[in-house]
């Protein structure tokens, strides 16, 4: 095995291992809350084949190949991270010190909760949940 | 999901008694329903079908649904038991949640 093919395959593996990472590890919240580690990861792999590419003597091919679908990755990462998931930001009337709006909403059940209810009762957790759709 | 696994997945039984989760979503009651089964967390989903409370609180990502709809900026609020803010997130990323042990820390600070 050439040098070049060496750095291609790895370069394949890291690629290939940053998107079974992040979609088995998905609920650990150090590697769900740093998505912008694919994008490094991609870079990584894109380094490879760029060098792969570089020392390729006979077959450049395979090695071209790799940084054609590398590159891909690594743009395609970088867009959907820092420009399609990026949520802008709202003014919210969330308020540490504040008491936030009150609100009545069903349950699964049917019935009426509204926030005031847990006033001098319980402490409340809110998570608004982006849902299915 | 994720992030209701990780919080209920972190809290204590005593905790869980002591503290009301409420998720607020924009899906059918049914649907939020089967999933709190399938958890056995006890989380009170709330449906907020037209997204109208999540607008007052200013928690709308305005055209991101797969339609061009609305669809709510995950957020996260801890209220103390008097009804006060004592905590908050905002994501700024969709792939981004608070860490549950964030969320933990501000509930057990109350």
């Amino acid at each position: 095995m050439t040098v070049s093919s060496k750095l291609a395959a790895l370069g394949v593996v890291v690629a290939i291992a940053a998107i079974a990472a992040y979609a088995l590890l998905l609920r650990v919240a150090i590697v769900r809350n740093h998505p912008e580690g694919y994008v490094v990861a991609f870079a990584l792999a894109t380094a490879l084949a760029a060098l792969a590419v570089a020392r390729a003597r006979a077959r450049r091919w395979p090695a071209w190949l790799v940084l054609g679908l590398t590159s891909l990755l690594l743009a395609g990462g970088a867009w959907f991270n820092f420009v399609a998931a990026r949520v802008p930001d709202t003014p919210t009337v969330l308020r540490v010190g504040e008491r936030p709006p009150d609100f009545t909403l069903s349950d699964a059940a049917g019935r009426d909760v509204s926030l005031s209810e847990y006033r001098g009762k319980k402490p409340v957790v809110i998570v608004f949940y982006r849902g299915y759709w | 999901m994720a992030e209701l696994q990780g919080l209920g997945a972190h809290l204590s039984q005593a905790e869980k008694a002591g503290v009301e989760i409420v998720a607020v979503s924009p899906d059918p009651n049914e649907r939020s329903q089967k999933i709190a089964e399938g958890l056995h967390l006890g989380y009170r989903f709330l449906a907020d079908r037209d997204l109208a409370v999540t607008r007052r609180y200013g928690l709308v990502h305005a055209g991101a649904g797969p339609n061009g709809q609305d669809v709510p900026r995950p957020a996260t609020v801890v209220l103390d038991r008097d009804g006060v803010v004592r905590w908050f997130s905002v994501t700024r990323n969709f792939q981004v949640r608070p860490d549950p042990d964030d969320v933990l820390r501000a509930v057990r600070a109350l």
